[in-house]
């Protein structure tokens, strides 16, 4: 038990350290037009945080799906620019299938449910399909699909050259990229047939997982900067933070930012230890959306009109949330299929559920 | 937040597994037997069913073995809680003695006061309340006027407390009064006393709640003698002693679960084909209460003292007050989300007698929906708390 903590601590620290270290407000804006930075990606890469989580005898960087939300959440705190989830998805994908993990950043498709159809020609497998807003595509250096082959899913690392990319965003200015796939060429070494548990439905759920974790870092970045906000802002000759009418704002912000770590991080748990995995990603989801929600909202009251700025660093973890909450299922749809679920199962099934973890 | 906590290794070890299981035969079976008819909103009192808790050792279970506990962690007195909660199971007369009277005896009693009352406490035919609230005095406890009075061998105690739970029922309330003038310090000056309800001078009387129920009273007393060893702790330092503990207070499951089983009856009325409104309320209750629940399980398990404890009371290293009060603030707020997400699925009308448990459970948990709000802190007062401790390091 020790020895795990002690490393996650280690993790934290040096990723807190690299972060605060190296994203600052010029990058960010930067960003807002190139998509990511580059910069970032390349000591984020050396420092191996996109590969925690995945075994050492996979190309990975070893640790647990936990250890990497640690990581996720202080990215989400600093707003980092770079696809660090879906790297760490593709990763997950491509080592359950024993492939291996190209350099570089990597994204992951389908998102929204489309099909990926792929046939054998020869010594080459075609994909082809049409996907939506597929996170970081036009960065990504190689898109990992699950595609539907004659006989069952598939991974497959496709070089995103074969690609045909059509440039969109987010609310954050995040690319989120039309690809069509038309009779892409993937060579047989970069395709293997999906390992049990790994299908469109878990996908989602991984993707729901890490939005949730890196919600909980914007959420408390927005904290932050409100609480900071309050106790540097005067107003009627005093600092705003004064007024209760403020800091009854602030109190149900922490509360929110609270519940989104604690479902998160629980949640994260739940999927390393294959428990009650489901459920949890569904209330993770759910929880942090909610929390987004709220949060974003009282971050912005007590900033008043600075915050609504692009010069001012509220936005880059507000606009974040407000687009994050949505992907892989929003509060809404995640609900509908927890709701549904839990009443096939019946009321007698309701707390022993609550209670699985 | 939480910086103490790893959300993602919490877990119920099998021990507490195993507890599971045995609490949730034990109510089925117990309650079957007892023939008893619940009620949402406060925990009703049985003292049979108390002292059928307290054979099972599930009444100051985190006690040394010495006072008639089991030594067990607070995971496992968590786990016994929730169970008992998840079915309204009728806990009132050991309640407070089994969370607040038994852990402060334990960290600030005497030896004679720990021998006198754990062990009646622990076989479940002891019972405290508290005696806290006072006419005047509410949120801003420190103003209580109750007053005591140095007398040879002990304390005369006069003052009136209000809002006191079951006092009609139970044998003993701790006491907290003025035992010297405030002196600028509204801190300084309050001790805490052990009055037992049968001493002379003593008068309780009913308070009706708005439904008619009798759970709260008040309290008189009238000149009451309380000799030395019914102090508790230090005299003068009662504040800091009211105040030490309420992170688990606080943070139970008793602060976000009191409706939960009108969720429960709620799920069998939706039955198991919902339309689309039904199942995503249903699925956006199940995500609050989980969150809840992992944030008081964490807050339990980080404050609990661990095995080589002799002593049985939380952790003092750990500061987790915010936590826990966010926790109640949220909790008691998502115990109102049920009642409203049943009555707006259902549309029957609340029905204070009806045989139906759930049109039962709707009539009572919509006329205590004020309470949970209120009591143990109030909401504003949580949150001026919390904000407090998230402006502090600014200054």
């Amino acid at each position: 038990m020790n020895d795990v903590s002690d490393i996650r601590t280690m993790l934290v620290d040096s990723a807190t350290r690299l972060f605060a270290d190296h994203v600052n407000a010029k990058m960010l804006d930067a960003a807002k037009h190139d998509g990511w930075s580059s910069a970032l990606w390349k000591i984020v890469e050396d420092a191996q945080l996109p590969l925690v989580s995945i075994a050492e005898d996979a190309g990975g960087a070893g640790g647990s799906l936990s250890d990497f939300a640690a990581v996720l959440r202080i990215a989400g705190r600093y707003t980092a620019p770079i696809p660090l989830a879906e790297t760490a998805l593709a990763g997950w994908l491509l080592a359950s299938s024993r492939l291996a993990i190209p350099a570089g950043p990597l994204t992951v498709a389908p998102v929204h449910g489309e099909e990926i159809s792929a046939r054998k020609v020869g010594g080459h497998w075609k994909l082809s399909g049409s996907l939506q807003r597929v996170p970081f595509a036009r960065i990504a250096g190689h898109i990992v699909v699950l595609a539907a082959g004659p006989a069952g899913d598939l991974v497959a690392c496709v070089d995103a050259a074969q690609c045909e990319i059509t440039p969109e965003r987010n609310l954050a200015s995040e690319p989120r990229d039309g690809v069509v796939l038309a009779d892409a060429a993937v060579a047989a070494e970069f395709v293997a047939p999906a390992a049990g548990g790994v299908n469109p439905t878990t996908l989602r759920e991984r993707g729901a997982l890490l939005r949730s974790v890196a919600m909980a870092g914007a959420l408390e970045r927005a904290l932050e900067l409100a609480v900071g906000y309050a106790g540097e802002r005067s107003q009627f000759g005093r600092k705003i933070g004064q007024f209760q009418a403020i800091q009854q704002e602030l109190a149900r912000f922490a509360g929110e930012v609270a519940a989104a770590v604690a479902s998160a991080l629980s949640a994260a748990g739940a999927v390393e230890r294959a428990q009650n995995a489901t459920f949890a990603v569904a209330c993770a989801k759910i929880r942090t959306a909610q929390a987004a929600h709220e949060g974003a909202l009282i971050a912005h009251q007590v900033h008043g009109a600075i915050g609504v700025t692009d010069e001012y660093a509220l936005h880059h973890a507000t606009l974040r949330l407000w687009a994050w909450r949505e992907e892989f299922g929003n509060e809404a749809a995640w609900a509908i299929e927890l709701g549904r679920a839990m009443c096939a199962a019946g009321a007698d099934r309701l707390w022993p559920t609550l209670t699985a973890d | 937040m939480f910086d103490q906590v790893d959300f993602s290794a919490l877990e119920l070890p099998p021990s507490a597994r195993a507890l599971q299981r045995e609490v949730r035969e034990f109510l089925r079976t117990e309650l079957a037997a007892l023939g008893f008819t619940p009620h949402l909103g406060h925990a009703e009192f049985h003292a049979d069913f108390t002292r059928r808790v307290a054979e099972r050792g599930w009444i100051g279970m985190t006690w040394p073995k010495r006072y008639g506990g089991q030594e067990r962690s607070y995971l496992d007195r968590f786990v016994v809680t929730e169970e008992m909660l998840a079915v309204a199971a009728p806990c009132a007369a050991h309640w407070f003695a089994d969370r607040q009277t038994g852990p402060s005896l334990l960290r600030y009693g005497t030896e004679a006061q720990r021998q006198r009352y754990l062990p009646a406490i622990a076989r479940g035919e002891y019972y405290f309340a508290l005696g806290m609230s006072e006419p005047n005095s509410g949120s801003d406890l420190a103003s209580v006027k109750t007053r005591a009075e140095r007398v040879p061998n002990g304390w005369r105690v006069t003052g009136q407390k209000v809002w006191t739970s079951w006092a009609h029922k139970a044998h003993a309330f701790f006491v907290l009064c003025r035992t010297s003038p405030d002196s600028g310090n509204r801190h300084e000056g309050l001790s805490q006393l052990i009055v037992e309800l049968d001493a002379p001078g003593v008068t309780v009387r009913p308070i009706r709640f708005m439904n008619g129920e009798h759970h709260f009273n008040e309290v008189f007393l009238d000149n009451v003698f309380v000799p030395d060893d019914r102090v508790v702790g230090e005299i003068g330092q009662g504040w800091k002693q009211v105040t030490s503990e309420l992170a688990l207070e606080r943070s139970g499951p008793e602060r976000y679960m009191t409706t939960f089983p009108l969720f429960t009856e709620l799920m069998r009325r939706l039955g198991g084909t919902p339309d689309t409104r039904a199942a995503e309320a249903a699925g956006k209750l199940a995500a609050r209460m989980w969150s809840l629940r992992r944030m008081s399980l964490a807050i339990a398990i980080t404050l609990d003292p661990g095995p080589d404890s002799e002593q049985g009371t939380p952790k003092a290293t750990v500061d987790l007050a915010t936590e826990a009060a966010l926790v109640k603030d949220m909790g008691t707020f998502f115990e109102r989300e049920i009642i409203d997400a049943a009555r707006l699925l259902a549309t029957v009308e609340p029905a204070p007698d009806a045989a139906d448990l759930f049109e039962r459970y709707l009539a009572d948990t919509i006329v205590c929906a004020p309470v949970s709000t209120i009591r143990g802190g109030t909401t504003q007062v949580l949150r001026n708390l919390i904000a407090r401790k998230l402006l502090d390091p600014l200054k």
